[in-house]
């Protein structure tokens, strides 16, 4: 009896993790998405009174293969939001899944905010916006899946 | 039903998704509507509620005032992609003559750009000397050399003594009262457009979106607003 009601809050609590976790990558998702368009617009090469998004869209590091980044960016929360969804409805495979692509978008973000600080010389507020929620979900993936996986 | 329940929720986010991004990015490269495609007056037609201030007057201005079509550019020297419409713009000078009236605005985005007002100012103080053309083509033209500077202001004086200016006039004018009075009236006039980057262009008063200042686009524009030319 003991062990069933341990059993259910273990899930509960499991649940209420990845919904915070799906919820962050929401906010991530609609980040990307503007600055996606922003991009395939052209609106990121204008000069703008808010200083910093031009210069860093218009950068060369902005897109892979021609790619924007952004819209990469928007697939990877996409798939957190995904992964996280399946992983509170118990499905185990993407919450292991979630641990390895939140840590592939960390190190990208690190190299992101190397590129920004260092080599571009100037920070656009949306990519430090999207670099605040990897980070954020970096932690929160850290600290509660350690308190997931516990028995 | 809980089955089911996390693939419609992960399906429902990339609907919304994909319609958030399909709307942005119809709003954001949508066209000039109703072209109009005779003269119209540069000021009125851009906003029609909320008063438009007219500028610094007069204004900086390459063609006749009767063209059939004006364009009017917001720009900031300091800015590159302005930098890059500025060869398109010599050409639709070139190419199509009194047809078409270009006007200059100063459009210096301050803070972003650290030498743009400098270059505004170099620019205006020249126009006191009647070369504000020569001085905007030089500050274009050569924005590489100078946008990295730490100090630009022996370059401009550099630039002045190269198209002729007298330097202690220049030096003079470049830090005067009128001067700053044109940069701020050309600002204010473009706040009350709801300019908020450069290069912005308007075409007849109407803004012409950025993706359209492609040169084959613009022209375009401009054939269509030309008299007895339909798009």
């Amino acid at each position: 009896m003991v062990a069933r009601q341990r059993e259910a809050e273990k899930a509960s609590s499991a649940a209420t993790f990845y919904a915070a976790v799906a919820l962050l990558s929401l906010v991530g998702l609609a980040d990307s998405i503007y600055l996606t368009i922003e991009h395939v617009t052209g609106q990121s090469v204008r000069c703008t009174i808010v200083a910093g998004c031009s210069e860093v869209l218009s950068s060369p590091y902005a897109a892979v293969r021609g790619m924007p980044l952004a819209l990469i960016g928007a697939g990877a929360y996409f798939t957190v939001f995904s992964l996280a969804t399946l992983a509170a409805f118990g499905y185990r495979l993407a919450g292991k899944l979630l641990v390895l692509v939140v840590g592939v978008m960390f190190l990208t973000t690190l190299w992101l905010l190397y590129l920004q600080a260092f080599v571009i010389h100037h920070f656009c507020q949306f990519c430090l916006l999207s670099a605040a929620v990897t980070v954020t979900l970096t932690v929160i993936v850290a600290m509660g899946r350690g308190a997931v996986a516990r028995p | 039903m809980n089955r089911f329940l996390p693939f419609l929720l992960i399906i429902a986010v990339l609907a919304v998704a994909l319609g958030a991004g399909w709307y942005l990015k119809r709003k954001a490269v949508a066209p000039i509507a109703a072209l109009p495609s005779a003269n119209v007056s540069a000021s009125p037609a851009a906003k029609p509620s909320g008063s438009i201030d007219p500028g610094a007057e007069p204004p900086h201005a390459l063609g006749p005032p009767d063209a059939p079509v004006t364009l009017e550019e917001f720009g900031d020297f300091e800015c590159p992609p302005c930098g890059l419409l500025h060869p398109e713009l010599k050409m639709i000078e070139r190419e199509y003559g009194s047809r078409v009236r270009i006007i200059f605005r100063e459009f210096p985005l301050v803070p972003t750009h650290s030498h743009a007002l400098a270059a505004a100012h170099a620019a205006e103080a020249a126009g006191l000397q009647g070369k504000f053309w020569e001085m905007h083509d030089m500050l274009y033209e050569n924005q590489k050399a100078w946008h990295d500077a730490f100090d630009v202001r022996s370059i401009f004086e550099g630039y002045a003594t190269r198209i002729g200016l007298d330097l202690e006039r220049f030096k003079r004018d470049s830090t005067s009262e009128i001067v700053e009075l044109r940069i701020f009236l050309d600002g204010k006039r473009g706040h009350s457009l709801d300019v908020k980057g450069t290069p912005t262009v308007f075409l007849n008063g109407r803004e012409v979106p950025f993706e359209s200042l492609a040169i084959d686009k613009l022209r375009a524009l401009i054939s269509a607003a030309l008299p007895g030319t339909r798009p």
